[in-house]
């Protein structure tokens, strides 16, 4: 008879770059209220279920692999996250937005209305909670908004930005419409004709995720 | 669903006391010492000598502690002006130890106690640089070393022969005695110097040393020089104590307020993954028919988010965690603060 492994996993946290910029506003917004998992730097292609050992040896590749430390920028973390779906569920939630890549003008807006695929038995579908959208650089967007959500979460993530931004800083916004209008400042691009960033889509009740490039073309007066 | 709400219960602050070396060599002794030439010769070495573990100009020096004589008349150094006669660096110095330690510009520093106590003038100060010592010195860790023309003596603390608190004005002080890691042993006079009090005063919270010149003089002769208006080089003759003594030993103390977040995956929840490799195409299909009623995902990453769905912080496990159906994780997240 043996003895069982009853200690508790301890892990060490660190603050992303938002989490600083939150804690430095002092305004009560660095509260942690929920959380999420993620499976970050898994292949699961890895995963054998013909392995010739048996079962027990069909996550071998996977489940002694070294992990790296935790980034502290908030778009290159937590990609792809755990979702909590009914057992028996053969096709994953999946985003659909209509575009696979942004390219605007200065100035020109352009509205986007995600959608869900897979998602509580239905092939296309809206979530309740709506959707996040996490643009890598706010600086590109003079407008960028969430509109058709009125949950706090939502409310509180669409209040107009009071920080002075020397640098690129993300921004999130949640809606079941995203709003965009790039930048007019001609200072941005300085000796360059074009703009870059990701904006980084997420249903809030399903986890499916989705980031897409988005472009912004100078105009050349 | 790939968010969890937190109960107020799942958290948990916890503050623990962190002991280190103090020394930036990271070791709990030191044993060489420098001053800097510029640092005496500017307007502060008047004042006060920095002293470093290593020589000054080198790279990795970095300041360990400063001394600084203190006179209630001035003596020892050079007159602001002449004109004012009393009123030089060494009676700023005092002033200031008074006004923060004993709050009240009337009172005098008492070395010792009960009925062996010494009521002086002036004093040594031996100052740790703050990101040494963090926010306090470690009570019992003192072990000091001077050398003077009579011999060596050990100093150190009595938290360990009296280890209620004793506070001077709102100070915590401890009496520095003959002795060593915080007790006199069975030294007499309980460590004390016969008739002169203690050796000086410890105040952990402050970083501070007060050395008692009288008991100091009287153990090894190493005293100050209370000339009038003439610099008497009195820290020079503490740093020199201190280098021929060849051991300087104390630790460090700080508490660090951690915050607890126990995270609880339940035995249904986060068994799918939005991993690109767990599905295949476009169509969100799962990439194995094994996984559509028995999936199996691994768990690298917690990520702490606010009411905005901001991620806030983030903690990495050692290596990937297996969930499915049959199993239930239970991870404490560490913030530190």
């Amino acid at each position: 008879m043996g003895y069982l492994n009853n200690s508790v996993v301890t892990v060490d946290a660190i603050l992303t770059t938002k989490g600083r910029e939150l804690l430095a506003k002092n305004d009560g917004s660095f509260r942690i209220t929920q959380f999420a998992f993620a499976d970050d730097e898994i292949d699961y292609t890895l995963y054998n279920p013909t392995h010739p050992s048996g079962s027990a040896f069909y996550g071998e590749a996977i489940q002694n692999m070294p992990l790296l430390e935790a980034f502290p920028q908030e778009t290159q973390i937590m990609k792809y996250k755990l979702a909590t779906l009914p057992r028996g569920t053969a096709k994953l939630p999946v985003l659909n937005l209509g575009y696979s890549a942004i390219t605007l003008k200065q100035g020109a807006s352009l509205a986007i209305t995600p959608q869900t695929l897979n998602y509580l038995g239905n092939a296309q579908a809206y979530e309740t909670s709506g959707y996040s959208a996490t643009i890598s650089d706010v600086r590109l967007m003079s407008t960028f908004t969430g509109i058709g959500i009125n949950t706090t979460a939502a409310q509180t993530s669409n209040a107009p930005i009071t920080t002075t931004l020397g640098t690129n800083v993300s921004q999130t916004i949640i809606g079941s419409q995203i709003n965009l209008r790039a930048t007019t400042v001609n200072t941005l691009f300085g000796t360059n004709t074009q703009l870059s960033a990701t904006i980084t889509f997420v249903g809030l009740d399903s986890g499916a995720r989705l980031t897409i490039p988005v472009l912004i073309n100078k105009t050349i007066v | 669903m790939s968010f969890k709400r937190l109960d107020p219960e799942d958290f948990l602050v916890s503050s623990d006391s962190i002991v280190n070396t103090l020394w930036s060599t990271d070791t709990p002794t030191l044993t060489t010492f420098f001053t800097s030439s510029i640092q005496i010769a500017s307007s502060a070495g008047t004042y006060y000598y920095s002293v470093y573990q290593t020589g000054s100009t080198l790279s990795n020096a970095a300041v360990q502690f400063d001394i600084a004589y203190a006179d209630s008349k001035g003596s020892g150094s050079v007159l602001y002006n002449n004109a004012v006669p009393g009123v030089s660096p060494t009676k700023t110095i005092y002033g200031q130890y008074r006004s923060m330690i004993l709050e009240d510009e009337n009172s005098s520093f008492t070395f010792g106690k009960g009925t062996n106590i010494y009521t002086t003038d002036n004093f040594w100060v031996i100052n740790f640089e703050r990101a040494r010592y963090k926010q306090s010195l470690f009570p019992g860790s003192l072990n000091l070393k001077l050398s003077g023309s009579n011999g060596i003596i050990n100093l150190t603390d009595d938290s360990v022969d009296n280890p209620v608190s004793q506070f001077l004005g709102s100070t915590r002080v401890y009496q520095l005695i003959s002795g060593s890691n915080g007790t006199a042993g069975s030294l007499a006079n309980s460590g004390y110097v016969a008739s002169s009090g203690s050796y000086g005063l410890v105040f952990p919270d402050l970083g501070t040393i007060l050395l008692n010149p009288v008991a100091v003089s009287q153990s090894i002769r190493v005293s100050p020089s209370r000339s009038n208006n003439s610099d008497g080089l009195n820290n020079q003759k503490l740093f020199t104590a201190i280098d021929l003594g060849d051991s300087f030993t104390i630790n460090s103390q700080e508490t660090l307020t951690s915050d607890y977040v126990f995270v609880r995956a339940r035995n249904s929840e986060f068994n799918y993954s939005e991993n690109p490799s767990f599905i295949s195409g476009s169509t969100g299909e799962v990439i194995y028919d094994d996984f559509i009623n028995a999936p199996q995902v691994y768990l690298t990453t917690i990520g702490m988010y606010n009411d905005s769905n901001e991620l806030v912080a983030v903690a990495k496990m050692s290596r990937p965690l297996l969930k499915d159906f049959t199993k239930e994780a239970l991870v404490r997240v560490k913030l530190d603060f």
